[in-house]
């Protein structure tokens, strides 16, 4: 057996590595899913509001207005992981923030949110989850920012992470002009 | 408290580890090894079991307690709930691994203690590692800042039998394979005149890594099959490849240290398999837990323990790997053996298993590398894998049948003719009669029926014979695989699907069974509330078979549904019957499965199991004294 024969296996290992190495620290999230939604104009909807149970009527909270609309729960812990970054948005931004508060029970939400903050202009209760599946909603939490006229420019599936916090952030200024 | 406690047991493991670590490099200093290997096995287990003791009596003041687990859970989930987490998993894989290591310094002898004292010195460096990543990137003893009252609860289809214990029979395989790849390592760094019949000191631990990674796989693949409800075993996610790959290279490492042992060949390709093996059960826990990819099985996201293992798994691999390019030269041997013998049987099994192994890896990391040079999201799914694996797993599976029957060196066409030829006869009745019942022919049915049957008959024959030369571990695992694939081919060739929207005394017809929904009902569970229907099952002649009962479940503290599919099992098909959405004007949307021979696969891989532990045993025996 030659020599040189034998580095292959460690030639192998470090190119796999490398290429591992490379993904983690690319500006990179394997929960980007591409939406069909994207750059498409959203889908209304009807509903009633979480705190005051009046009528929730989409395209009167939006309004052409930018809006970034969030899909969650109490009961899903990755909500709880993102909240403290939409209270950040809603603090710095000037910008309306809709929630969706998807397949919960109300009482609870309202605690929930009691206890955490709340960041959202209104809370739109979507009970059985139709207003996700409209969305094209993949898993919550799920956000989107959407333009004064309407169209859906962003979609992040999965919490929202400091980098994606960041890009959001730039995206909204962007949107905004 | 039990914060404190626990941190302080997690930096006492750690220190034993460093200990052995700098002990085992020096000779002469076996009293300080006996004191950090046992001190080490004594307070990792004493972390784990304090990790155990939070869970079960629900102590809410630690964030891994707070975040799984809660008050209504039963006990036996709150226990499973302890591994059923990224943090308390990594505890579980450092239990055993301090184990594995115990063992290994249980061992040692005057002969031997070179070797031992190099196998240590690895292991220990192995177990700094993971315990390093446990305290800094995933402690679990970390405490919350305000108590809570109860718990966020725990994923509620992980709250399964199969489920609890699949993950500690898992890392048994995982962390076994450590045991062969710290050995491996040794034997590389042994002078040339220490040779050393390391083998028969790394059989055991292969052995029983593989058998042990081989029931856990298929207890995962049995809780998919009866939790998620969707009709399969197997759906080659990441998650599941992760341990599948492993177990094809820990096969083709199992079977080539026979050679290695009785033939003194392929020693280097052995020490290679060995390092690899485990480098790899290494990477897929990065695949899973860096967040690199996603899968149903994703643990939480966190890149700092995706760069943590990534730099790991380079000091591992790249110190093990450039070990083997400058070391291994010495184990080439000049044994030279023609392909037609039992050396070569295995040995094309061994290319067989890299080959497939490679496929599966291509596949995985296929959807990640389209990404990164091109941007696009691709996903590689069953079309991919059915068409490069099958093809190359059935002459592995013909060569398994012969490989047994051959002997070592050289063979003789016509004596191996001979040999063949009754099992051949029964593999071709038996198939004959098989097909004239069930009757439904397709090319891929037919091979894998055949082949199934080829492997049990070779194997019964040999048992019927009393061949008692061969390993009884060995012909019961390869028993149990030929009825693995018996059950394989079945389920997946002939299973049929209907989906159906049904109200209550709505009929539906799958292969010979009607199948009539009598009600609906609600009930009322532990920690769930769930809406069950009834399902009354005749069969041909209209008699009552039995009654299914699948359920809706809805778990309230994490607003999770899950769908608990009902299963009635026979030795030649299971009826299953998940219940979907609906309500009670428009009806229930209903999925009915037939899946033959399911059982067999289940029943398979228990025989291998059993095989495997029959053979660990044999070859513990055997380590030199």
């Amino acid at each position: 057996m030659k020599n040189h024969l034998l580095k292959i296996p460690f030639i192998f290992f470090s190119i796999i590595l490398l290429i591992f190495f490379y993904l983690l620290i690319i500006e990179r999230n394997p929960t980007d899913i591409p939406s069909a939604l994207l750059n498409k104009k959203v889908q209304q909807f009807e509903t009633s509001s979480l705190f005051n149970s009046q009528k929730f009527n989409s395209s009167q909270e939006f309004d052409n207005n930018v809006v970034l609309v969030n899909f969650f729960a109490s009961w899903c812990k990755p909500c709880r992981d993102e909240h403290k970054f939409i209270k950040k948005i809603s603090e710095k931004k000037n910008l309306k923030i809709i929630g969706i508060n998807y397949k919960d029970n109300p009482k609870k939400a309202i605690e929930w949110l009691e206890k955490l903050g709340n960041p959202y202009s209104n809370v739109a209760i979507d009970r059985n989850g139709e207003i996700a599946i409209d969305w094209g909603v993949y898993g919550i939490p799920e956000t989107f920012i959407v333009d004064a006229k309407g169209i859906i420019k962003f979609r992040h599936v999965g919490p929202i992470t400091k980098k994606i916090y960041k890009k959001i952030n730039l995206l909204i200024d962007e949107v905004k002009q | 408290m039990t914060s404190s406690l626990g941190n302080f047991s997690l930096w006492v493991t750690l220190f034993f580890s460093i200990s052995q670590f700098f002990f085992s490099r020096k000779k002469n200093q076996l009293k300080f090894v006996t004191i950090s290997a046992n001190g080490l096995f004594i307070a990792s287990f004493i972390s784990f079991f304090l990790l155990m003791y939070a869970h079960v009596i629900s102590d809410f003041s630690l964030v891994n307690v707070f975040q799984n687990s809660h008050t209504t859970k039963p006990l036996i989930y709150k226990i499973s709930g302890v591994w059923g987490n990224h943090e308390g998993s990594m505890l579980l894989w450092i239990l055993v691994l301090t184990l594995f290591n115990f063992f290994i310094y249980k061992l040692y002898n005057d002969k031997n203690s070179t070797f031992i004292f190099k196998t240590l010195e690895i292991q220990s460096l192995i177990t700094t590692g993971f315990i390093v990543f446990t305290i800094f990137t995933s402690n679990p003893f970390k405490k919350m800042i305000s108590v809570a009252e109860n718990g966020l609860g725990f994923n509620p289809i992980l709250q399964d039998p199969a489920l609890a214990i699949h993950p500690p029979l898992l890392y048994i395989g995982y962390v076994g394979f450590s045991a062969a790849f710290s050995m491996s390592v040794a034997t590389l760094s042994l002078n040339k005149n220490e040779s050393f019949y390391w083998y028969n000191y790394m059989k055991p631990f292969v052995l029983a890594a593989w058998t042990f990674l081989s029931i856990g796989i298929a207890l995962g693949s049995l809780w998919a099959y009866y939790e998620l409800g969707w009709g399969g075993w197997w759906f080659w996610d990441p998650v599941e490849n992760a341990s599948f790959m492993p177990w094809l290279l820990g096969t083709a490492l199992l079977h080539s240290l026979i050679i290695a042992d009785k033939r003194r060949s392929l020693q280097a390709w052995v020490l290679l398999l060995a390092i690899l093996t485990f480098l790899l059960s290494v990477i897929g826990t990065f695949l899973v837990r860096s967040g690199i990819l996603t899968s149903v099985h994703t643990f939480a996201l966190d890149p700092s323990r995706g760069i943590y293992i990534l730099v790991f798994t380079a000091l591992l691999g790249g110190y093990s790997l450039i070990l083997f390019a400058s070391k291994s030269k010495i184990y080439f041997s000049n044994n030279y053996f023609s392909f037609f013998s039992k050396e070569g049987a295995i040995l094309i099994n061994n290319i067989f298993m890299v080959v497939i192994c490679s496929t599966v890896f291509l596949g995985t990391i296929y959807p990640l590398l389209i990404e990164a040079l091109t941007d696009n999201k691709i996903s590689v799914g069953e079309p991919y894998y059915n068409s490069t694996v099958v093809p190359i797993i059935l002459p592995a599976i013909l060569i398994m049948g012969v490989g047994p029957l051959l002997s070592w060196e050289k063979e003789n066409i016509s004596k191996v003719i001979k040999k063949i030829l009754p099992s051949a006869i029964f593999t071709l009745m038996l198939s004959v009669l098989f097909f004239s019942i069930y009757k439904i022919y397709s090319l891929i049915a037919i091979a894998g029926v055949s082949l199934a049957f080829w492997i049990i008959t070779n194997n019964l024959i040999i048992i019927y014979k009393k061949r008692f030369n061969y390993s009884i571990g060995m012909i019961i695992s390869h028993l149990g695989v030929g009825l693995l694939i018996l059950g394989v081919t079945g389920s997946s060739v002939w299973q049929i699907e209907k989906i159906s929207k049904m109200k209550i005394n709505d009929e539906i017809k799958i292969n010979n069974y009607n199948i009539i929904f009598k009600k609906i009902s609600e009930i009322k569970g532990p920690n769930y509330l769930a809406l069950k229907g009834s399902f009354f099952v005749y069969n041909s002649k209209k008699k009552l078979i039995t009654t299914l009962n699948p359920e809706n479940r809805f778990y309230p503290i994490t607003g999770n549904f899950t769908s608990e599919a009902s299963i009635h099992t026979n030795i030649s098909r299971d009826l299953y019957i998940v219940l979907g959405k609906g309500n009670i004007n428009n009806g229930w949307t209903v999925r009915v499965y037939y899946n033959p021979l399911v059982i067999w696969i289940w029943i398979g891989a228990l025989i291998i199991f059993l095989g495997g532990i029959a053979s660990t045993v044999q070859n513990i025996k055997k380590i030199p004294k």
